[in-house]
This record gives structure tokens, C-alpha cells and sequence, in this order.
């Protein structure tokens, strides 16, 4: 029921056009780095999925993050903006609930946006590498992680963007996050757990047993911040 | 009224805004590691850089590259949307202001936070240049006007890209796709600096500016020049053109 809600007051916010159109542009980013040079990778003896992560996965990830910070704003925004929050408070429904059904409709549009993604990966292997067995549950692997990196993101921004009453600081805060999430070395493990730090790791440059390590990260990270959410709103509501 | 006074209220509408926070907090991010990482630029003789010149560099490249043109996107919304609650921009265009001044004077009002965003950071250069030069035992800290002229240099080729950004926040009504597409032209300028049309992509002209000084100084990577013509005639078509289009368009859907 409250996803429901959630989901029609996001209808003329053009947030699934901006999110169809935001996975296309980052489903671009291989395609095109294959179409003009297309010679440096497929002459390189690594496996084909590796490389295209590699080369492109950056520009990806950035692309991604910028959605889920826009997404998270947006979301908040149509509350705040005319004080629909206010009558949000006077309906028989839980902040919280709310706030929940703002993070599943944002992690769902995520997925769509990496399916999109994955799509556009299985095409440039199957266009300029050749398509070898184990390649769907390779392709379905990676993305299945990317995902799951990016759902303490995910949790984070919806927060910021539930906390923060005006746009430019919630959009701020998260474009700040992003912006260090870039200066953080890849190599540093302590530091890549910053939430905004992890939807540029992949699969690929990841050692198995970090794997794990960086899994239960995400688990700790989503539990912390969705704690710290309902706490919050608790609080808040006392103060209103 | 005149066109100074305009330009008054707008700053005093933003007064409350916090977004001087948001303009400091990343440059205060930016310079610790720079400062922390001070004995780095000592490895870069490879390179033919200087260490001071490096110091120097290395943040205004990060800055320019990333976080300057999203903040201008963040002022971009705080400049739409302080008067959306409540209606504030209707009454605002029922007082007789003419509307290319008021969209003028808020375009002012972004290149002034964008002045005030580069302050900042060559205050904070000259400060964390300062501490790392004590820390170190090393002179970091360049002549001011050699640091004043990259800043400038950086802040003017950001005029067209401002007008850009200005041009979308105004024409497109919906925020997610004003938003979402001026911080989508963030990440391609690495790719465009490469090319050979680069002026034609005004979100690349900060870091193509600072790029191709960082090349200037690190005598060894070869040269990475540019020419200003056609850059600069390019770059005024494009100023003048967002300009008069986000004129044209500023509060036309409001108007009606």
C-alpha cells in the first residue's frame, strides 16, 4: 500500500524517464569506448567482462551515483515542497514505513538502472569478444554485487535527503559525499567502506576474501544507517 | 530599481541558506589530504614538477575537475527553488521588475557564489600551504600572483559553463532532468579534454585550463597547449547565447 503511494506521487517528477535515461547514457559508456577504440581491448589477454569493467566501470558507477543522489532528493522533495509532509503526518501511516518504501522504489529503480547496464555489457561481449560459457553467471555475478554495494548508498542518501528540508543541501551533501568518495584510494580497505566509496569497487579487482569482507560491510553499514533513521524520525516526531 | 539593489535582494533571499557550508565543506575535504600527503610531492621529479608547483596543482585539478561544477549546479537549484515554496516567485513578477533583469541578476548572484567558492579554496591553499611548508620543513608557498592567475584563469573559463548550467535550471521546469543532466555533463569532460573539438564542450574548459597548465609546469609529460582562437569566440557565443535563452525562458511558464 505505501509503495504504492510512494510510487504515484513520484509520476510527474519524471523520475522513471530520468532513471530509463540515466541507465541508457551509463549503458553507453562501454558501447562507445568499444566503438572508437575498440583495438586496445580486444587484443588484451584478461577476460572479457574484466576488461570492460575495468575500462569502464568508473564512469559507471559515477553515472549510478549521481541517480541514486538525484533519485533521493527528488523523492523528498515532492514532500517538503509544499508541506505535503505535514499532511503526510496527519494520515494513519508511519514515517518510517515511508521512509522504507522511498529506499525499496529507489533500490528497485538501481537494479533496473544495472540491468539496463548488464545488458549493454552482454552486448559489447557478445558484438566484439565472443560469448564463452560461464559468461552469464560471470556478467549476473558482477552486477549482483554492484548492486549489493550500493545499497548502503542507497540507505545514506535516502536519510540525507529525509533529513535535510531543502533540496540544494540534501543534493549538497550528497554531491560532497560523492566527491570525497572519489579522492579515497581503491586500495585502502577501512576507507573504501565509506558508503558512497563502495559502488566503484568491483568484482574484478577484488580479492575473494575481501569480498566477503566488503559483504558484511554492507550488512553492518545498512543496519547502522536504518537504525540511525528510525531513531531519528522517532526523535523527530517528538519535537515536531 | 536599479539593477545593483536587484542584485541585493537576491543575496538577501539566500542569506539563510547554508550554502556557504556546502561551498566550504568539500574545499576543507579537498586540502587535508593534500596536507597529510605533503611528502608526495617530493616523488614527482619523474613528472619535472616542482613539489611547491605540484602542491599547488594536484587540488585545483580535483577541484576544477569535479567539485566546482557540481557546486554551480547546487547553486543552481538553491537559486530556483528558494522561491518556489510558497509561490515567491509569483510575486516577485507581480512587482514591476522586468523579468530579464531578475534572471540576470540571479546569473549574477552564481558567479558571485562561484567567486566566493574560489576565495575559499586560495584561502585555504595559502593556509594548508602554510601549515604543510612548517610540517615539511619545505617551501610550499607559490607567489600569490602566480596562484591568483590560475584561479582566475579557472574561474573566467568557467563563465560559459555557468550560462550552461543556468540555461538548464531555467529552461527545464521538471529538477530531476535540469539536475540530473547538468551533473551527467560533469563526467564525459575527461574524454573531452582529449579531443580535438574540446571548445565545443563548455564543462571541460575549467580542467582543460588547469590540465594544460599542470603541463606548463611538469616539463617531462610533453605539452597539452591550446589555442585561443577558436576557443574563445566559441566560448562567447555560447555565454551570450544560454544567456539571452535563459532570459527569454525565466519565468515564462510562471507567467502565463
Amino acid at each position: 500500500m505505501s509503495i504504492c503511494l510512494e510510487y504515484k506521487k513520484l509520476k510527474r517528477t519524471g523520475f522513471l524517464p530520468a532513471f530509463f535515461g540515466g541507465g541508457l547514457l551509463s549503458a553507453f559508456v562501454p558501447i562507445g569506448n568499444m566503438m572508437f577504440r575498440s583495438e586496445i581491448f580486444v587484443n588484451s589477454p584478461e577476460p572479457a567482462l574484466k576488461i570492460l569493467f575495468n575500462a569502464n566501470w568508473q564512469m559507471m558507477a559515477m553515472l549510478n551515483l549521481f541517480l541514486i543522489v538525484i533519485g533521493a532528493c527528488i523523492m523528498y522533495h515532492t514532500e517538503y515542497a509544499d508541506n505535503a509532509m505535514q499532511k503526510m503526518d496527519a494520515l494513519p501511516i508511519r514515517q518510517s514505513s515511508n521512509f522504507f518504501s522511498k529506499f525499496f522504489i529507489l533500490t528497485v529503480s538501481i537494479i533496473a538502472v544495472l540491468a539496463i547496464e548488464a545488458a549493454s555489457l552482454a552486448f559489447c561481449i557478445h558484438h566484439w569478444f565472443s560469448l564463452y560459457d560461464e559468461f552469464a553467471i560471470e556478467l549476473l555475478k558482477s552486477i549482483g554485487y554492484a548492486a549489493i554495494l550500493a545499497v548502503p548508498t542507497l540507505i545514506l542518501m535516502t536519510g540525507i535527503a529525509s533529513i535535510c528540508k531543502n533540496m540544494w543541501i540534501s543534493l549538497g551533501v550528497g554531491i560532497i559525499c560523492m566527491f570525497v568518495a572519489t579522492m579515497i584510494p581503491k586500495t585502502n580497505f577501512i576507507l573504501s567502506l565509506f558508503p558512497f566509496a563502495l559502488p566503484f569497487q568491483t568484482l574484478w579487482d577484488t580479492e575473494s576474501t575481501r569480498i566477503f569482507q566488503f559483504i558484511c560491510g554492507v550488512g553492518i553499514e545498512t543496519g547502522v544507517f536504518g537504525m540511525a533513521e528510525l531513531i531519528y524520525l522517532k526523535v523527530r516526531r517528538k519535537f515536531q | 530599481m536599479s539593477f545593483l539593489s536587484l542584485i541585493g535582494v537576491e543575496l538577501k533571499k539566500i542569506q539563510h541558506s547554508k550554502i556557504l557550508w556546502i561551498l566550504l565543506i568539500p574545499i576543507v575535504l579537498l586540502w587535508i589530504p593534500a596536507v597529510i600527503n605533503a611528502d608526495l610531492n617530493f616523488d614527482t621529479q619523474l613528472e619535472g614538477i616542482s613539489p611547491e608547483n605540484n602542491f599547488l596543482v594536484q587540488s585545483f585539478m580535483g577541484f576544477a575537475w569535479f567539485m566546482y561544477p557540481a557546486s554551480l549546479v547546487i547553486c543552481t537549484v538553491l537559486l530556483n527553488q528558494t522561491e518556489r515554496s510558497n509561490r515567491g516567485i509569483l510575486k516577485m513578477f507581480s512587482l514591476p521588475i522586468s523579468r530579464f533583469k531578475l534572471c540576470l541578476a540571479k546569473f549574477v548572484v552564481l558567479l558571485i557564489l562561484a567567486v566566493v567558492q574560489m576565495v575559499m579554496m586560495l584561502t585555504m591553499y595559502f593556509l594548508c600551504a602554510a601549515i604543510a611548508s612548517s610540517i615539511q620543513d619545505y617551501q610550499f608557498i607559490l607567489s600569490p600572483l602566480i596562484v591568483l592567475k590560475e584561479a582566475g584563469m579557472i574561474y573566467l573559463s568557467s563563465i560559459p559553463m555557468a550560462t550552461v548550467y543556468w540555461m538548464l535550471a531555467t529552461c527545464i521546469q521538471t529538477p530531476i532532468f535540469s539536475i540530473g543532466i547538468g551533473l551527467a555533463t560533469i563526467v564525459p569532460s575527461v574524454l573531452a579534454i582529449n579531443t580535438k573539438m574540446w571548445f565545443l564542450y563548455p564543462m571541460c574548459y575549467p580542467f582543460m585550463i588547469i590540465t594544460s597548465e599542470m603541463h606548463k609546469m611538469a616539463t617531462n609529460l610533453g605539452t597539452f597547449s591550446y589555442k585561443l582562437f577558436p576557443w574563445i569566440p566559441v566560448a562567447m557565443a555560447f555565454t551570450v547565447i544560454c544567456l539571452v535563452i535563459s532570459c527569454i525562458r525565466f519565468g515564462q511558464v510562471e507567467g502565463r
